[in-house]
C-alpha cells in the first residue's frame, strides 16, 4: 500500500492512537493501522565498520535520501530532477549546495538527536533550486525546500547559506513534531526554532562553541551593496543589517518591544527575536557546545508532544523549563539557565519567591 | 487612480513596497487590469501553507462605473498568478520607471 501525502500529521495520529477514551476506540484503531502502514519510501541507513578487538563491528545509523530538482527559472515545482542521492557532484554550485546543506542539517538532526530526518522515519529530503526569475527568497512549501536566486542587487542566493537551507529544513521537523501554526506568535516560535536549528547545524558543522559561534542567520545572503551582516542576529536582535533601502533590521529582543502587526502573518519573522534571543543566551550561560544541552532541551520540547498548535511564547517557555527539569533536573543549572533566559526577555516574570 | 502592492514575509521577513499612479490615458488599460483580478475571493487573508512564504497586500483606488471605488486583496505567494501575477508585475514596473505608466 502506497500512501499519499498525508493531510493528517503523524504527530495527531499518533495522539489519536494512543488514545484510550472509549468514544474513540475506532478512531485509535484507525491511527493506529495508519501509522503501521509501509510508507512510500524507505529510510536509507549508512554502514560503518569498525574493528573492536578480533571483533568485526557493523553499525546501521540513518542517512539522508536527498533529491535536488532545477526549476530553471519558473514557478513550477518540483522542476527537473539533477541530483540524487548517489549522483557525484554536478557543475551547478547551487544544486550542490543545496544537497550538502541537506545533508548537514540531517546530520546535526541525527547525530545530536536521534533523529532520522523530517519525520523522525526518513522521509526524503527534497529541494528544488533556480525558482523562478530573480527570486528573493527561500521557503518550505509543506513537502520541499525552494530556494531563488535572489536578484543580485540585494541578494546574492540562499543556497550558499547553510543556516538558511537548515532553516528550511527545520520547517519540516516543526511541522511535523508540533504543527506551531504559523501566525502570531506560535507562528514566531516556528521560525525561531527554525533559526536556533540553523544557527545549530553551523556550529555543528564547524564544531564551534557558543562563544565562537556568529549566531547568525543567512550570513552571505546579501550582496556587497548591502548594509549588513545578515538576515537576523540571536546574539542581538535588531543589528544584523541597517540599509538605505532595507532599513534597520526590526527584530526586538524583549517583549516590551514586541511588535503588533498584520505584516508578515502577524511579524513571525520579526518577533522571533525575542525567542532566539532567549535560546542564545541559555547557550552562553552553559557555554560548550549549545546543540548539547541547550539545543537538547529545545529539541526535546518540539518533539515531546506538549506544546499546543497554537503556544505563545510563555508556553513556549513554561514547556522549556519543564523539559529541563526533566531531563537535568529541578535545581539542575540548565534549569536555571532556562528560566533566567526567559525572564531576561521579559517573556516570564521575575519570581520574588526564591526556590529550595 | 492608484495601486499599491505591499510584500512582506519571506525567509528575510523584509516589507517591500511599490506602487502606480498611471497617466489618465492609460487608466482604461489598468481598469482592465484591476477588473480582471477576484477581489471578492481575496479581501480576506488565507491560510499560509508551509512557512516563509510570500505575503502579498493589494490596494486599488478605481473608478468604476464614474464613481471611486476601493478594493483591498491579502494573497499567499502560491496565489499570485494569472491577472494578479500580470497586476503586480504592472505596478512593480511602473514603479521602477521601466512601463510607460
Amino acid at each position: 500500500m502506497v500512501l499519499p501525502r498525508a493531510i493528517v500529521p503523524p504527530y495527531l495520529l499518533a495522539r489519536i492512537a494512543a488514545s484510550d477514551h472509549p468514544r474513540f476506540t475506532h478512531a485509535a484503531d484507525a491511527a493506529q493501522r495508519t501509522l503501521l502502514a509501509p510508507r512510500s519510501y524507505r529510510p536509507r541507513t549508512r554502514l560503518t565498520l569498525s574493528i573492536d578487538g578480533d571483533t568485526l563491528v557493523a553499525e546501521a545509523t540513518p542517512a539522508p535520501d536527498r533529491t535536488v530538482s532545477d526549476a530553471q527559472g519558473r514557478t513550477r515545482l518540483p522542476g527537473v530532477t539533477v541530483r540524487r542521492e548517489d549522483d557525484p557532484p554536478v557543475a551547478d554550485t547551487a544544486v550542490n549546495e543545496a544537497f550538502d546543506g541537506l545533508g548537514t542539517t540531517f546530520d546535526l538532526f541525527s547525530q545530536a538527536y536521534g533523529r532520522n530526518s523530517i519525520d523522525d522515519a526518513g522521509m526524503p529530503l527534497r529541494a528544488t533550486v533556480h525558482y523562478g526569475r530573480d527570486y528573493d527568497n527561500a521557503f518550505w512549501n509543506g513537502s520541499r525546500m525552494v530556494f531563488g536566486d535572489g536578484d543580485g542587487e540585494i541578494f546574492a542566493g540562499f543556497t550558499g547559506s547553510l543556516s538558511v537551507v537548515a532553516h528550511e529544513l527545520t520547517h519540516g521537523v516543526t511541522e511535523h513534531a508540533a504543527g506551531l501554526v504559523y501566525r502570531g506568535q506560535s507562528g514566531a516560535l516556528n521560525e525561531s526554532l527554525s533559526d536556533v536549528f540553523g544557527a545549530l547545524t553551523e556550529q555543528h558543522a564547524r564544531d564551534q562553541t557558543a562563544d565562537e559561534a556568529s549566531w547568525l542567520i543567512g550570513a552571505g545572503v546579501f550582496t556587497a551593496a548591502v548594509e549588513g551582516d545578515a538576515l537576523r542576529s540571536l546574539r542581538a536582535p535588531g543589528t544584523a543589517y541597517d540599509d538605505d533601502v532595507l532599513g534597520r533590521d526590526p527584530q526586538p529582543a524583549h517583549m516590551r518591544d514586541f511588535v503588533v502587526t498584520e505584516d508578515d502573518d502577524g511579524g513571525v519573522h520579526i518577533n522571533s527575536g525575542i525567542p532566539n534571543h532567549a535560546f542564545y543566551l541559555v547557550a552562553s550561560a552553559l557555554g560548550g557546545r549549545a546543540w548539547e544541552r541547550a539545543g537538547l532541551i529545545w529539541y526535546r520540547t518540539l518533539t515531546g508532544g506538549s506544546l499546543a498548535h497554537e503556544a505563545d511564547f510563555a508556553a513556549f517557555a513554561e514547556a522549556t523549563l519543564a523539559t529541563a527539569a526533566a531531563e537535568y533536573g529541578e535545581h539542575a543549572e540548565e534549569t536555571a539557565a532556562v528560566r533566567a533566559a526567559w525572564t531576561a526577555v521579559g517573556v516570564l516574570k521575575d519570581d520574588p519567591t526564591p526556590r529550595a | 487612480m492608484r495601486v499599491t502592492v505591499t510584500r512582506t514575509g519571506g525567509i528575510a521577513g523584509l516589507r517591500r513596497q511599490w506602487s502606480a499612479e498611471p497617466p489618465d490615458h492609460d487608466v482604461p488599460h489598468w481598469v482592465e487590469l484591476i477588473g480582471d483580478c477576484p477581489w471578492e475571493t481575496a479581501a480576506e487573508p488565507s491560510a499560509p501553507r508551509g512557512a516563509d512564504m510570500f505575503v502579498w497586500r493589494i490596494l486599488a483606488r478605481c473608478p468604476v462605473d464614474g464613481q471611486p471605488v476601493q478594493r483591498n486583496a491579502q494573497l499567499q505567494d502560491p496565489e499570485v498568478e494569472g491577472p494578479w501575477q500580470r497586476l503586480i508585475d504592472a505596478v512593480r514596473d511602473c514603479d521602477a520607471g521601466s512601463s510607460a505608466c
